[in-house]
């Protein structure tokens, strides 16, 4: 494939719900917007597999932490299925998150020590 | 609850709204390309290919729901469906021969359960323990072998004072039959089956009146009116459920007797039998009802069992050492310790056994026959899953084309091997439905082997909850079972060889799992047949033996004689008159009295002592007795050794006689003339009571497979003992065919006394027959399962034959083509055929050794290892498997090599 295609990274499934979860933060949005947001935010690093986006989407609803409503897009005429956060899926993230700056934290002491020190 | 329709209806808009979402996120990224100036066409797809497989999404997404193993199981059900409805041949065979097999085992369970499983309709059954093992039976007036009759006083004694139960009741240990009138009614008599029950019996299970009251502890009490409980069938069929029954009055055996009211329908006493008890009676009535020989106050007549309710938090074997000692203690302070050695009795057997069926005598009698009938029944079933599996497997090799595009199109082995056991699990329901049908009608026919001559048997041949769940289990095991082979040989296809090899088969390792399946059939199939031989030979050796007495053209007829008020002197005229008028009925050429009949159940013993010959101390010697009138010996047919038979010759006042059988004269006085020395009932003193005037060959009274028992006969007119010249039986011979003769009987008998009724009136061939129940269910069974079992084998080995054949058209096309004559291909298919066969013999005659052996304790007069019935066993399977193998072995030899080897 391309050179941009070797500089993506595939994404863990825990780390895209995490992900989706933070996108959602922001208010609502349809799945093609989270990809987007996702891609663009990490300058395009971070490249989300619809393959994997829709059944995540569907995964964290069921686990009620994000819920869905069809509604018209503000700009097009045409209905989307809006994702939005749910209490439940802030305390979610919110944890998730922690987590994460923990393991972000000791990976990087662990990649450069002398840095640190 | 869960709702099928609602459960569709929320899949199907989940489905359309993932749909809906895809595509608008489609739309979009189009719309969004072709802003950028890309052409619309070319938007849509490039949008396409960036999204990648929507179907994989949508698998995916589906695969979320907690429901997609339903979704899956229905997918594999469908397709199963659709392959079953595509090849009705085959699943028509195979459902058959299922049905065949599940219906064969659903039928036995239900005997199993209705018999053995089953609780007593009432209250808490699990509570309730037999004091004693009910191996014991009827009236004993001395030691029992496993103490479980009890005399009332003893009763009365235990009841009083076993703080482990709450409640005991007592009950005579075998029905009896009673004359009952109604007073408007002018007809005869009728007779009804009837049991003298504690007042407390009734509490005791719980069980309440349909109709008016239960017997109660108040009608138990000395001097309370004569009252009973009529049993819901015996009001409906008898009475037609006439309300005025309840509360009016029955002439019983001349007494008059108030109905108090009717039992629940479902209760038929503390006893599975066959005609159950019909009135039941208070134990204090037994005096008033039977004034001749009454046991209720005879401390020493041991003739009740009893069954407690256990208390709460009581343990039986607490329980049980308790009343074991304090029936200890009652016998030592009897006189005479009631006829028990001090050793006997510090050896007493006595044990509690759960009485959750209540008592145990059927399911004592039937328990072996019907655990064996279990086993016979699961080899027919393993015999018939052998069959499906090959037919599988045959068609499994048809379709592994089908199977190997499958794997390599990625079907998963998981997957392939749940559609197989799907499509068997389903075909085994369908089997299962078709098998419980059949069941339904077997157990009728079962039921009417086992019970042969009851008129009512209180067991419903509708199959039950735990009957249905049986079959349901069974099925889905079934199905599980025989589609192992064919999951496994699928689930080892390899695709690349399946593919090349396509069109040519000639590898020869396909067939070794249905070799193996044949070798099986054939074995089980053995062992079947073995066991079937064994069981008709013992049958026949049953029915056949030499009883001692001759059955045709002889009829015996039991009468309710309960003759009190009549003075004794009276009874020899009563007699001589009965004698005169049953011979003068046309056809009757001979007619006799007496106690008992030979092989009719009943049974007379007591202690003798032989004159001269004086009994060492501490050995007791005993004979069966009966007492019997002038022509007995003539009517049945028994064989006169020396001396003569009882005849007009013995009255009440000649000399007091008794004709003996050969073995009372083999064990009591051997190597001397017993003719002219003398003998008595009891101890010494009465050692010269009886003269011997004849030898008998022996007769089977009791027992038909034991030898007959030591016997006496006592001329009726002279009998002294009790109620022993009271008369029970008639027997006649008559001319021609003994039918239809209960009318005429009756009027005869009316016509010397009203009170006479006749109870039952059968041929010696039917009453001998009934002896046999249980052997005869045993047999027959056995030989419709065998037959069964060698149908299914023979099914089996013409469908596998008949396949092999198939599958070497070509081959064999090439080698007559080559030249080799009918005759070798022919040999060469028939030896293909019959490799695995002669492999099953070979493993199945030291089993059928090993079946036969464990099953000898209920054969009779034919070993284990039959050598005419493991010939005939052999022979039979031989030449059926020939002949099943030979049709297909004559179409290969006449294939047209031509067209064999065009059509490849």
């Amino acid at each position: 494939m391309t050179d941009q295609a070797a500089d993506r990274i595939d994404l863990l499934q825990g780390t895209l719900d995490m992900l989706i979860l933070r996108t959602l933060r922001f208010g609502p949005a349809h799945g093609h917007a989270i990809a987007k947001h996702i891609q663009r935010t990490s300058d395009e690093v971070l490249q989300v597999e619809h393959g994997s986006l829709y059944p995540a989407l569907h995964r964290l609803e069921r686990k009620g932490w994000i819920a869905s409503k069809w509604e018209k897009a503000k700009d097009r005429n045409r209905e989307f299925k809006y994702y939005r956060l749910t209490p439940g899926g802030k305390k979610h993230l919110a944890a998730q998150e922690s987590k994460w700056r923990q393991i972000a934290a000791a990976i990087a002491r662990v990649m450069s020590p002398v840095q640190d020190v | 609850m869960f709702q099928w329709r609602d459960f569709w209806h929320s899949r199907g808009k989940e489905d359309a709204d993932l749909e809906k979402e895809l595509r608008a996120h489609l739309d979009l990224e189009a719309e969004e390309r072709q802003e950028s100036g890309t052409s619309p066409t070319e938007a849509r797809y490039a949008a396409r290919r960036a999204f990648g497989n929507t179907t994989l999404v949508k698998e995916d997404v589906r695969a979320l729901s907690p429901w997609v193993w339903l979704e899956i199981v229905i997918q594999d059900a469908r397709y199963g469906l659709r392959q079953l409805r595509r090849s009705p041949g085959f699943t028509i065979v195979a459902v058959l021969t299922l049905a065949l097999g599940i219906g064969a085992n659903t039928a036995i369970f239900t005997l199993v359960h209705a018999i053995l499983l089953k609780s007593l309709p009432v209250s808490h059954p699990e509570q309730l323990y037999n004091l004693g093992d009910d191996r014991e039976c009827c009236a004993i007036s001395g030691s029992q072998d496993s103490f479980s009759l009890f005399s009332y006083p003893l009763y009365q004694e235990i009841r009083d004072h076993a703080p482990e139960f709450s409640e005991i009741a007592a009950f005579r240990s075998h029905l009896l039959n009673v004359s009952v009138r109604r007073s408007r009614d002018n007809g005869f008599a009728q007779p009804f089956r009837a049991q003298y029950v504690s007042g407390n019996y009734f509490t005791l299970f719980g069980v309440g009146a349909f109709a008016g009251r239960a017997l109660a502890p108040s009608d138990d009490e000395p001097g309370a009116a004569t009252v009973a409980v009529m049993s819901y069938r015996a009001w409906q069929a008898r009475f037609a459920s006439d309300p005025s029954v309840v509360g009016g009055t029955l002439t019983v055996d001349r007494q008059p007797v108030t109905i108090v009211g009717v039992t629940s329908p479902s209760f038929f006493g503390e006893n599975l039998t066959g005609d159950p008890a019909e009135l039941w009676f208070a134990l204090a009535s037994e005096p008033a009802l039977n004034q001749i020989g009454s046991h209720l106050n005879q401390p020493d007549e041991y003739w009740l069992y009893t069954i407690g309710r256990l208390g709460p938090g009581v343990r039986p074997g607490q329980a049980q050492a308790r009343i074991k000692s304090e029936i200890q203690q009652w016998i030592a302070s009897r006189p005479g310790r009631s006829g028990y050695r001090r050793d006997e009795l510090e050896k007493l057997n006595f044990s509690l056994t759960p009485a959750n069926g209540g008592i145990q005598n059927l399911q004592f009698y039937y328990a072996d026959a019907l655990h064996f009938l279990a086993a016979v029944s699961a080899f027919v079933l393993l015999i018939a899953c052998a069959n499906i599996a090959n037919l599988l497997l045959a068609r499994r090799t048809a379709s592994r084309l089908q199977i190997a595009v499958r794997v390599a199109l990625g079907a998963s082995r998981a997957r392939l091997v749940r559609q197989t056991l799907t499509e068997g699990v389903l075909l085994a329901l369908f089997g299962g439905a078709a098998g419980v049908l059949l069941a339904f009608a077997g157990t009728r026919a079962i039921l009417l082997l086992a019970f042969h001559g009851a008129d009512y048997v209180p067991v419903d041949p509708s199959p039950s909850l735990p009957v249905l769940l049986f079959a349901l289990a069974v099925s889905v095991l079934t199905g599980v079972i025989f589609s192992m082979a064919p999951a496994w040989v699928g689930s080892h296809t390899r695709p690349l060889e399946s593919l090349r090899g396509a069109g040519r088969s000639l590898t020869e390792s396909s067939t070794l799992p249905q070799k193996t399946l044949l070798v099986l059939q054939a074995t089980l199939s053995l062992v079947l047949l073995v066991g079937a031989g064994l069981a008709t030979e013992s049958l026949r050796r049953l029915e056949n033996q030499q009883f001692g007495f001759q059955t045709r053209g002889r009829l015996m007829v039991k009468v309710d004689s309960d003759l009190a008020g009549y003075a004794p002197e009276r009874l020899p005229t009563l007699y001589q008159e009965l004698q005169l008028h049953l011979s003068q009925i046309p056809g009757v050429l001979s007619a006799s009295l007496s106690l008992n009949s030979p092989m009719e159940g009943s049974n007379w013993g007591e202690p003798v002592s032989i004159a001269g010959h004086p009994t060492q101390p501490g050995a007791q010697q005993g004979s069966s007795l009966s007492s019997v009138s002038a022509h007995y010996f003539e009517t049945i047919g028994a064989r006169l050794v020396r001396g003569r038979f009882i005849d007009e010759r013995d009255t009440p006042t000649s000399r007091h006689v008794a004709v003996i059988n050969e073995a009372f004269a083999r064990k009591y006085l051997p190597n001397e003339d017993p003719l002219g020395q003398h003998f008595g009932i009891g101890d010494a003193v009465h050692a010269g009571d009886y003269e011997i005037v004849g030898i008998v060959g022996d007769i089977k009274y009791f027992d038909a497979r034991s030898a007959a028992n030591v016997m006496a006969f006592l001329p009726l007119m002279q009998a002294r003992e009790d109620n022993s010249n009271i008369f029970h039986e008639i027997q006649l011979l008559v001319a021609g065919s003994p039918q239809n003769m209960q009318a005429i009987l009756q009027r005869t008998l009316a016509s010397v006394d009203p009170n006479l009724t006749v109870i039952r009136c059968i041929t010696f061939d039917d009453q001998l027959s009934r002896n046999f129940n249980s052997d005869r269910l045993v047999a027959r069974l056995t030989t419709l399962y065998g037959v069964l079992a060698l149908i299914l084998a023979c099914v089996g080995l013409y469908g596998v034959a008949a396949y092999t054949v198939a599958r070497r058209t070509s081959e064999i096309g090439i080698r007559m083509a080559l030249g080799a004559p009918r005759g070798t291909i022919i040999r060469m298919m028939l030896r293909v055929a019959m490799s695995p066969i002669g492999l099953g013999l070979l493993i199945g005659l030291p089993l059928a050794l090993g079946g036969g052996h464990a099953i000898a304790r209920g054969l009779y007069g034919v070993k284990s290892y039959d050598p005419f019935v493991l010939g005939t066993a052999v022979f039979v399977l031989c030449t059926s498997s020939i002949i099943a193998a030979v049709i297909p072995a004559r179409r290969a030899a006449s294939i047209d090599p031509i067209q064999a080897l065009r059509i490849e």
